[in-house]
C-alpha cells in the first residue's frame, strides 16, 4: 500500500485526465462505491504512517492496524466484485496537495482519520437499504461496525468521546434524506446518500477522478 | 415482566420446532443451491415488528444497565472510576435511552405495543460475570464490553430479516443501521477504557480469532464468504443466540439453582459447536448456573 501514492501520482502524470468513475444504482455500483471509500482510507493510512508526525507508539499502532483493516476491506470487496470491479487502485488519482494538507501534523492526521471513518460509517449505513443481495448487506454490516470502532478508537486517542457529536456531522439534520432517517441526532449514525458522500469527498479535495453515474445522481 | 419471560420461553420452544424444520430446509438449501445461496444470518425469520420488539427489549436492558451504572458512579461501587469513564457511562446511557424512546415511538405503527415489551424491575446483571458488575470499575467495563459487543452483533443479525421484509421493513432497517454502528462506537469506547485505564489487552476493534473471554457470542463464524474471524470484519449473533445469553439476566430468580426454563437448551446443543470454542467445555456443567453470557 505504501507504493500506492507515488504510483498513482505517476499515473496522474501519465494521464492527462484521470479515469471517470461511473457508479450504477445497483449492488455492484454500491460495492464499487464502498471500494472507493476503502481505497481512500487505505491510502490515507499508508501515507499517514510514513510521516514523521506520529511519534506516540499507540497512535502509530492504531494507524497501522486501521490501514491494514481498510486494506482487508479493499481485498474483500475486489474479491466479491470480481469482474464487476470498476477501477483498479492505480486508476485512482489523488490530489497530492490536498492529501498533504491532511497529513500536516499529528492532530490533523488523527482528525482526518476520524472524518474518513465517520464518512465511511454514514456511507455504508446509507447504502444498506438499497442493497438487494442479503450477503452483501451482511458484509456491509460486518464492515461498518469496524469502521465505527475505528472512529471511536481514534476519537479516544484524541481524548474525545467516542460517539460522533453533532458538530462533526457533515450533513445537517435538515438535509438528511427523510426516507432513510426515521431517527436523527447524537444517538444515531444517520444514513447519508451516495450523492451526499460525493459532496463530502469533494470538500476534502483528495481525489481527482470525476465521479458520476445513477448511484450518485 | 412475566409476559416478557413467558414470551421468551415461548420463543425458545418455537425455535426448537423451527430449528428442526430449518435444519432440514437449510440442508436442502445447501444441497440444491449452495454456489449461489446467500449466507443468511438469521436462523429464525422475524417480522419487522418482531425485530423492533426484540431490539426494544435489548435497548431497555442496556438503558437500565447504564442507569444503574450512573447511580453506582455517584455513590456506589463505581464512584472511584475516573471521570472519563463516568462521562462515557452517562453519554452511552443517554444514547440507549434515546433508542428506547424512538423504538417505542415507531412500534405502534408496526402493530406493536412498546409497553408490552418489558424487562424485570431488577434484572439479574450478576449473570453477566457471575458477580455484581457494578461493584467496581474493572468489572463494570468488562461487562460493558460484553454487552455492547453483543448489541452490535444482535443488530447485525437482523439486517437480513428486515431486508427480506421489503418495503415493510425499510423503516426498521434504517433505524437498526443507524443504531448498530453507534453501539459499535460504544463498544470501542469501553474497550479503549479497559486498555487505557486497566491495561487490559484489548483494542477498540475485536481481535482476529477473538477468544471467548473477549467476545461472548460466536464472533468467528465460518462457512460464510465473509471472513468473520478477521479483525477487519465483525461477526453477528442470531436472536436465539442472543436470547440464550441474555435470558439469565431477564430472570429474577434469587436462587441460581432455579431451572433456567428460558434457556433454549436444544438450541444451545444444536449451536454449541459454533458458539463455544474448543477450549470451552463448560457448557453442560454450567447450563444451570447464573453465569449467563458465556
Amino acid at each position: 500500500m505504501i507504493a500506492t501514492l507515488p504510483e498513482t501520482a505517476n499515473a496522474q502524470r501519465r494521464r492527462r485526465r484521470s479515469k471517470t468513475l461511473t457508479f450504477n444504482a445497483d449492488d455492484a455500483g454500491i460495492l464499487n462505491f464502498a471500494l472507493l471509500l476503502e481505497e481512500l482510507e487505505a491510502a490515507f493510512y499508508a501515507a499517514a504512517v510514513e510521516t514523521s508526525d506520529i511519534t506516540d507508539s499507540k497512535e502509530l499502532e492504531y494507524l497501522s492496524v486501521l490501514g491494514a483493516q481498510e486494506a482487508a476491506h479493499v481485498t474483500f470487496l475486489r474479491s466479491v466484485l470480481g469482474e464487476q470491479v470498476l477501477f483498479e487502485t492505480a486508476d485512482l488519482s489523488f490530489n497530492q496537495d490536498g492529501l498533504e494538507a491532511l497529513l500536516s501534523d499529528r492532530d490533523t492526521i488523527l482528525n482526518t482519520a476520524v472524518t474518513l471513518e465517520d464518512v465511511g460509517v454514514h456511507a455504508y449505513n446509507g447504502a444498506g437499504p438499497s442493497l438487494t443481495n442479503p450477503t452483501y448487506l451482511l458484509a456491509a454490516g460486518s464492515i461498518v461496525s469496524v469502521e465505527a470502532r475505528h472512529a471511536g478508537g481514534v476519537r479516544a486517542l484524541l481524548g474525545k468521546p467516542t460517539t460522533e457529536p453533532d458538530s462533526d456531522r457533515l450533513v445537517d439534520d435538515d438535509s438528511l434524506d427523510a426516507d432513510l432517517n426515521p431517527f436523527k441526532g447524537k444517538a444515531y449514525d444517520e444514513l447519508y446518500t451516495p450523492r451526499q458522500i460525493v459532496e463530502i469527498l469533494g470538500s476534502l479535495g483528495i481525489i481527482n477522478n470525476s465521479i458520476d453515474g445513477a448511484l450518485v445522481a | 415482566m412475566k409476559t416478557s419471560l413467558s414470551s421468551i420461553a415461548q420463543r425458545a420452544a418455537d425455535s426448537l420446532l423451527k430449528g428442526i424444520a430449518l435444519a432440514l430446509s437449510v440442508a436442502m438449501l445447501w444441497l440444491c443451491i449452495r454456489p449461489t445461496a446467500p449466507a443468511y444470518a438469521q436462523d429464525t425469520v422475524l417480522t419487522p415488528r418482531q425485530v423492533a420488539e426484540y431490539a426494544l427489549t435489548l435497548e431497555k436492558l442496556e438503558a437500565d444497565f447504564y442507569r444503574r451504572a450512573v447511580t453506582a458512579a455517584q455513590s456506589g461501587g463505581l464512584a472511584s472510576a475516573p471521570q472519563i469513564a463516568k462521562d462515557a457511562i452517562v453519554s452511552y446511557g443517554q444514547d440507549e435511552a434515546v433508542h428506547v424512546r424512538d423504538l417505542s415511538a415507531i412500534l405502534p405503527a408496526l402493530g406493536g405495543d412498546p409497553n408490552a415489551v418489558t424487562i424485570p424491575a431488577n434484572p439479574n446483571y450478576s449473570a453477566i460475570l457471575g458477580r455484581d458488575p457494578f461493584a467496581n470499575p474493572a468489572d463494570f467495563l468488562l461487562a460493558g464490553q460484553y454487552v455492547e459487543d453483543l448489541g452490535v452483533a444482535a443488530y447485525k443479525g437482523q439486517v437480513q430479516n428486515l431486508q427480506a421484509a421489503g418495503e415493510a421493513g425499510k423503516t426498521v432497517l434504517a433505524a437498526a443501521l443507524a443504531i448498530h454502528s453507534v453501539e459499535a462506537r460504544h463498544a470501542a469506547g469501553v474497550r479503549f477504557l479497559r486498555n487505557a485505564l486497566l491495561d487490559a489487552d484489548v483494542n477498540p476493534w475485536i481481535s482476529e480469532n477473538a477468544s471467548s473471554t473477549e467476545v461472548i457470542y460466536n464472533e468467528n463464524r465460518t462457512g460464510s464468504p465473509i471472513p468473520f474471524s478477521s479483525a477487519a470484519f465483525d461477526g453477528y449473533a442470531t436472536q436465539d443466540e442472543v436470547l440464550a445469553l441474555v435470558g439469565p439476566i431477564l430472570t429474577v430468580a434469587e436462587q441460581p439453582t432455579t431451572s433456567p426454563s428460558n434457556q433454549p437448551a436444544s438450541s444451545d446443543a444444536e449451536d454449541s459447536e459454533d458458539i463455544e470454542s474448543e477450549d470451552s467445555d463448560s457448557e453442560d456443567s454450567e447450563s444451570s448456573s447464573p453465569r449467563a453470557l458465556w
